[in-house]
């Protein structure tokens, strides 16, 4: 930091080289131009596809309501694997978050564990899942791991800004009246981290919820497996069925999530 | 006379870094039942003597007694003595999230036995005392209604039933009126004079509003650059030492009731 900023918006923008906006439309352009030769597109295919998709979109319909109590015990399923894997990913949360408060933690504890947290993250859910039925094998427990490892790494932060944004003063209110440490912990911090835990694990077991659905397509239990399985044997009246359940599924999570928050606001 | 609520001798106390002291006190005595007011500039050491008495400012030199307790320079006292001081924070220091009646509890938890405090078990006594001082602040109505959702009238009038909760020997209180208008000011320094009446505790007010406070406390302690300048009756407290203290008398007093 050896110029001076004069924080101004204005005067930072001088320091843009002027042909920098060209610069960025070229590299835009070459990367569409890029993406679409490489790919081989040929809107002639989709046009000519046309009566083939009428065709296929025919063979969902009507959807094969035979599969139904199987569609429910996966859907079953699919509810247990998220709601283990919130319970997997809460106490590794409750564990990792409090190591990432860079305000309690000393530097070297805080920051390997942010950047951990961030590498968990940045691993997809589905490669996750893959390598967990590697691991254990198919079913619903490779599901459950994979939920539980990827969700800590957005819980764990999420905990993490809980506890940074705890407010110092009524904690030293308490010191003040005379409270043991365990009473500070439980009156003083409890309270003010308490609604942001609630909050973001009932936001985080919705995603648990939602990603869960699509486990299944590698093996990793729950309502995704039966997808892929229909899908690959062309039975698409029953696939119809399946995609119904699961677009009520979510509609149902949305539901009660709204009105779990209006009970807890 | 009783014996001293607080003794201070040679009590000097610098922040980190800083070129000049923020206390710089040769004697400072103050009876049990005895009513101060601590007076003075922002920045005169008003809060930081209050917290030193109130055990909870580190790094200091000399000796500080308070209610017959040793004050250590590098710890808090302990749990016995804290709960017999009693605090009013400036800026309240609630807990937003939990309700008044919470907050007033929390006043409580310095008696209570700690493994059934923390699952919230509070004896039958420890709510009486709570109802009684939101009773006393005039909140009875608003028990139940979470600290984020009162008015700064309000919050101010919490924290303060919070400190008469914990039924202190001394009272302390740090600005308890800078953030009031004339009339709860005068309320609120009513329910704090009479508390202290009542059990019979010493009362430190620290305020910048000398005209405002005067009619409520017996003495003045007036603080510049962290060091007494004056100390005696409020009463002999008149114009001359008034611009000593402050550099003149404001121009703006509409804040300030002439006495």
């Amino acid at each position: 930091m050896s110029r001076v900023r004069d924080g101004s918006g204005e005067d930072g923008r001088r320091d843009r080289p002027p042909w920098g906006p060209y610069l960025v439309s070229v590299a835009l352009a070459v990367l569409v131009l890029w993406a679409w030769t490489g790919s081989e597109v040929d809107l002639g295919r989709l046009a000519a596809g046309g009566g083939r998709i009428v065709e296929f979109i025919g063979r969902m319909f009507p959807p094969d309501l035979t599969v139904l109590p199987i569609v429910f015990e996966a859907s079953a399923e699919t509810i247990r694997i998220a709601v283990l894997g919130t319970v997997g990913s809460v106490i590794l949360s409750v564990i990792l978050g409090p190591l990432a408060v860079r305000t309690l933690m000393p530097r070297f504890v805080s920051a390997p564990v942010i950047w951990l947290l961030a590498t968990i993250r940045a691993v997809p859910i589905i490669l996750v899942a893959m390598l967990m039925v590697g691991a254990v094998g198919l079913g619903p427990l490779p599901g459950i791991l994979a939920i539980a490892f990827h969700a800590t790494g957005m819980l764990a932060k999420f905990y993490a800004e809980a506890i940074e944004g705890v407010d110092r003063a009524p904690i030293d209110a308490l010191d003040s009246t005379g409270a043991s440490f365990l009473q500070r912990l439980r009156f003083g911090v409890w309270p003010q981290i308490a609604p942001d835990l609630v909050r973001d694990t009932l936001f985080r077991f919705e995603m648990n919820l939602r990603e869960s659905l699509i486990l299944g397509v590698v093996g990793a239990g729950g309502i995704g497996f039966y997808i892929q399985t229909y899908v690959r044997a062309f039975q698409y009246d029953k696939v119809s069925t399946l995609t119904v359940v699961v677009v009520m599924f979510v509609l149902v999570i949305e539901l009660a999530n709204g009105a779990i928050r209006r009970l807890l606001r | 006379m009783s014996d001293p609520a607080i003794d201070i001798a040679g009590l000097a106390h610098r922040y980190q870094g800083a070129a000049a002291p923020t206390l710089s006190i040769a004697r400072l005595s103050i009876l049990a039942r005895e009513r101060v007011a601590l007076i003075g500039t922002s920045g005169a050491g008003k809060s930081t003597l209050l917290n030193l008495i109130d055990g909870r400012l580190r790094g200091w030199t000399g000796s500080a007694n308070v209610l017959g307790l040793a004050l250590q320079t590098d710890r808090s006292p302990p749990r016995d003595h804290r709960r017999r001081t009693g605090f009013v924070f400036q800026e309240f220091a609630l807990v937003e999230q939990a309700t008044a009646f919470r907050n007033v509890m929390n006043g409580r938890l310095g008696h209570m036995p700690v493994r059934r405090s923390l699952f919230g078990l509070y004896r039958p006594a420890d709510a009486a005392s709570v109802d009684r001082a939101l009773h006393d602040v005039g909140l009875d109505d608003f028990a139940a209604r979470r600290a984020e959702r009162l008015s700064g009238g309000q919050r101010q009038r919490v924290a303060i039933a919070r400190c008469l909760a914990q039924q202190p020997d001394l009272i302390l209180a740090d600005e308890p009126v800078a953030s009031l208008d004339p009339v709860n000011a005068r309320s609120v320094l009513t329910t704090l004079r009479d508390a202290a009446e009542q059990r019979g505790a010493a009362l430190v007010i620290s305020s910048h509003q000398p005209d405002l406070v005067a009619d409520y406390v017996d003495r003045f302690v007036a603080l510049d650059g962290g060091a007494v300048v004056y100390d005696g009756p409020a009463a002999g407290f008149d114009d001359s030492r008034f611009a000593a203290v402050y550099g003149g008398r404001p121009d703006d007093s509409s804040q300030v009731d002439p006495t």
